[in-house]
């Protein structure tokens, strides 16, 4: 079943046009892969899905319910969830209570039941130590804390903005472990990544957006073959 | 550990009520006006821990005992409904004024609500009903000027503020308050209505100013529009108190309340002109070095002693 | 937003040029061609065409008293709209300013006018310090705290000469500020005309500066994207107190030009300081000559409605509502809603 389904999404800043007319879908329980050189509008794209912008023309369904002019907290509500590019913690709240915003505000949980449900996050995601100031955490610490701030939501879809930016070899590990482990827990998920490996281990179908326009799509193997994604990304880096 | 707390609220809350039986009826009116700094400081700082800023104190704190001014002179209320229906006027006025204002970015909201003090003024000192630049006298003022009763009134108001402070802190109000302060693309992204909160917290913190200024007005029994009732000394007496104490902290701006009205106190017999500078210093000072306040300083002591 | 560091060129040749003049004059009238510039501009023109014909004092005292607005708010616009500081002390500098000329008149008989110019050099220095004191500590962090310190600078500043020389409201005595001229039957003050010839001094200097020459672009550069203007090696600290600094040393020269003709107390800064800061809002950040059209439109609106007896006490409140009407039209609104 489809559950994300963008038609001819188009956002310009002024003059410069980051996307223009894009349309992804995105199915139930798969993860989807959106790779693009940089400047592409891979991030843009979750913006406009996920966060803060509206798309200046062009129609966003989620779940079948139209979405496109819904505030960002509304979409959080319906069921979007994301996290960020760079580390975005709120240093003022602690762990836990960083995961607990989330689970309050995005799904109305009480204060108890929000610890509770975070608690048991925390242990999915082998976070210990949970009363610790962010000040305490390590970089892969954050990222995990704040994808379990997005799961505490408790979405039907989720977007990683980048996810492994700034992991050294054994934390990316770590983390397409993770990912797994919340795929198989039934999470839709969409990932954008710069690393192809990740997206190579994880990914069952790949967008490429390039000038804010989709180049092509499909299978890992399919898309890192195509001539104009090589050309237009992958470089010598693609192994046919 | 915890105990201890409430204990030391209890005697703290038993000796502020008694404190009328002990001590004369100068250092009461002494108490009165730490306890208005107080609640204007901590509703000033409720305010600020979502991370706007707001100028606007003076201008509710006015605009509340105006309206205790008018509905006691033509309406014949008495001075406790007075006090209401000053609490409920700055707090509408706010929140309809919140609904627009509040959607802009912080820095524009701040200077908004200077200008948003200056319309009040200029209101109350145009209107005929509210009796121009020369303001107005009440006829009678709250339990005809008894120190103790007006007392117990400012304390219910301070003790109010203090547990609408608390109950803030601890409820998920805080942790709105603190995402939006942090982040305001992550709270939204994480479920926040940003915009209810920010018109709710205003209201709340708005309302608490009224209450405050009404309660003001009838205790001195005047209002007068250029340079009493929106004086600019309501805004920068409890920004500088909540700054000295310890921002985003409920006893801080209480601390701060205490120390710098007894301060100001004796300022103000020995330098009659300029004693207000001692509260720049301490504001530019605060905020450069000491963004922590006192409230920091102890914190950071007890975690020196933990150790 | 990230701006892409590329757009920093600096200019090569510093000098004035003919050519450059023709290239101005070619921008502005390109911005002639843009259909709503012209309508705003035929309904600004129209507007005072019958304010002339209505009530023609108002035409000239609304000239300056806009003047002046634009005056006190360019120093701001600078530093606020170019380089993205907010200074809340910015009219208590331009009453210092002015307490300078008053003291320096009645000890040792100096002009105010002529006080204007060590005025520029005191108050640079004194930007430079106040800048090491405090600002530079603050920027780059929470705009909040930039603007508490500036209420708190301000503070100290107009408490210090409340110290030093009491909240007695002072005035100098000068013969040639009530000076007038009277032409076909109404009689205007033409003393006044100072202001509108500062402006456009200062107007046509600050965009020379900025246009013009390396450190202005810089500034520029440093405005737009402070860490893209570091990573193309500009002095962004230096930047920042130069800027700085240049405000405060304007503003701290129209000071005495304030103080010729109004009368001056400590707390008289505080409104100008509301009133710059909401001209630069309105006029758009950046924008110098936005600023000063904002400061025409409100000071010629201001000025209509002080003239009529009936409605004129309530001009602040046509003045401040006016503005955050157009400040949220502005939508200087925060990213989420």
């Amino acid at each position: 079943m489809t559950i994300l389904k963008t038609t001819g999404v188009t956002k310009q800043f002024g003059g410069l046009v980051a996307l223009s007319d894009v349309n992804v879908e995105v199915n139930e329980n798969e993860i989807v892969g959106i790779i693009g050189p940089n400047g592409s509008g891979k991030s843009t794209f979750t913006n406009v899905v996920a966060g803060v912008y509206l798309p200046t023309s062009g129609k966003i369904e989620f779940c079948g319910q139209d979405i496109t002019q819904k505030t960002t907290h509304e979409k959080c509500h319906a069921g979007i969830s994301r996290t960020f590019q760079l580390m975005r913690p709120l240093i003022g709240l602690n762990m836990i209570q960083n995961i607990m915003v989330g689970a309050m505000f995005g799904k109305g949980h009480s204060l108890k039941e929000a610890r509770k449900r975070s608690a048991e996050l925390c242990k999915f995601l082998d976070l210990e130590n949970v009363e610790r100031p962010i000040s305490a955490m390590t970089a892969l610490e954050i990222k995990k804390m704040e994808i379990a701030r997005a799961l505490a939501t408790e979405p039907k879809l989720l977007f990683l903005d980048e996810v492994m930016a700034g992991l050294n070899k054994d934390e990316t590990m770590e983390m397409i472990n993770t990912v797994r482990k919340i795929h198989s827990r039934g999470m839709t998920i969409v990932i954008i990544e710069h690393v192809m490996r990740v997206i190579r281990e994880l990914t069952q179908r790949v967008v490429v957006l390039e000038w804010g326009k989709v180049l092509c799509e499909g299978t890992y193997e399919k898309v890192s073959c195509d001539q104009r994604v090589i050309t237009a990304y992958l470089g010598e880096e693609a192994e046919c | 550990m915890k105990y201890w707390k409430y204990l030391i609220c209890a005697v703290l809350l038993i000796v502020a009520v008694s404190l009328p039986k002990f001590i004369g009826v100068y250092p009461l009116q002494m108490a009165n006006i730490i306890l208005i700094y107080m609640a204007l400081a901590l509703s000033w700082d409720m305010l600020l821990r979502t991370g706007q800023l707001s100028f606007g104190i003076a201008g509710f704190f006015g605009l509340g005992g105006y309206a205790t001014m008018l509905t006691s002179t033509y309406f014949g209320f008495n001075p406790l409904l007075s006090l209401m229906a000053a609490a409920i006027t700055a707090g509408l006025v706010a929140a309809l004024v919140g609904y627009s204002v509040l959607r802009l970015r912080a820095l524009y909201f701040a200077i908004v609500t200077l200008a948003l003090g200056e319309i009040f003024r200029v209101i109350a000192q145009n209107l005929e009903i509210t009796g121009g630049t020369e303001g107005m006298l009440l006829k009678q003022t709250m339990f005809k000027g008894d120190a103790a009763s007006t007392y117990w009134v400012m304390l219910a108001i301070g003790v109010l503020t203090i547990i609408i402070s608390i109950i803030f802190q601890k409820t998920r109000i805080h942790y709105a308050s603190t995402s939006i302060r942090n982040d305001e693309i992550v709270a939204a992204s994480s479920g926040v209505n940003i915009f209810k909160y920010l018109v709710i917290i205003f209201a709340v913190t708005s309302a608490i100013q009224g209450l405050v200024g009404g309660a003001y007005v009838q205790l001195y029994g005047f209002v007068e529009p250029t340079a009493t009732t929106f004086s600019i000394n309501f805004v920068l007496m409890p920004i500088t108190m909540a700054l000295l104490g310890g921002l985003y902290t409920t006893w801080g701006p209480v601390i701060g309340a205490v120390l710098l009205s007894v301060i100001a106190e004796s300022l103000k017999l020995r330098i009659p002109y300029g004693h207000l500078l001692v509260y720049g210093i301490i504001m530019v000072v605060g905020i450069l070095w000491f963004p922590g306040g006192i409230m920091g300083f102890i914190k950071k002591m007890f975690k020196i002693s933990n150790q | 937003m990230l701006i892409p560091c590329g757009q920093y060129k600096p200019a090569r040749n510093s000098s004035i040029r003919f050519r450059d003049l023709i290239t101005m004059i070619n921008s502005i009238l390109s911005k002639f061609k843009q259909k709503n510039f012209l309508i705003g501009f035929i309904i600004i023109i129209a507007a005072i065409i019958l304010v002339a014909i209505y009530k023609p004092n108002v035409l000239f005292e609304g000239l300056q008293r806009s003047a002046l607005y634009a005056l006190i708010a360019l120093p701001m616009a600078l530093l606020l709209g170019i380089v993205d500081i907010v200074n809340l002390a910015h009219g208590e500098f331009m009453m210092v300013g002015a307490y300078f000329a008053y003291f320096m008149n009645v000890q040792f008989g100096m002009d105010p006018i002529v006080a204007v110019i060590p005025a520029l050099f005191l108050f640079f220095l004194f930007g430079i310090l106040v800048y090491y004191i405090t600002f530079k500590h603050i920027i780059g962090k929470e705009p909040l705290s930039q603007l508490l310190l500036g209420f708190g600078v301000g503070l100290v500043l107009a408490e210090g000469i409340t110290v030093i020389a009491t909240n007695f409201p002072r005035k100098l005595g000068l013969d040639y500020v009530s000076s007038s001229a009277t032409i076909g039957g109404f009689t205007f003050g033409t003393f006044e005309f100072v202001y509108v010839a500062a402006t456009i001094i200062i107007l046509v200097g600050l965009q020379l500066f900025l246009k013009k020459t390396d450190t202005g672009q810089a500034a520029l550069a440093v405005g737009q994207n402070p860490r893209g203007a570091k990573i193309v090696g500009i002095n962004v600290q230096w930047i920042y107190l130069l800027i700085f600094a240049l405000s405060i040393a304007l503003i701290g020269a129209i000071g005495p030009l304030f103080g010729t003709r109004y009368t001056i107390f400590p707390g008289v800064g505080d409104q100008y300081t509301l009133k710059s800061f909401i001209l630069v809002a309105v006029g758009g950040m950046g924008s110098l000559n936005g600023v000063v059209l904002a400061a025409l439109i409100l000071g010629m609106a201001e000025t209509l409605v002080l003239s009529s007896l009936q409605y004129g006490k309530w001009a602040d409140i046509i003045y401040f509502a006016l503005i955050i009407g157009f400040i949220l039209y502005r939508s200087h609104q925060r990213q989420v809603k």
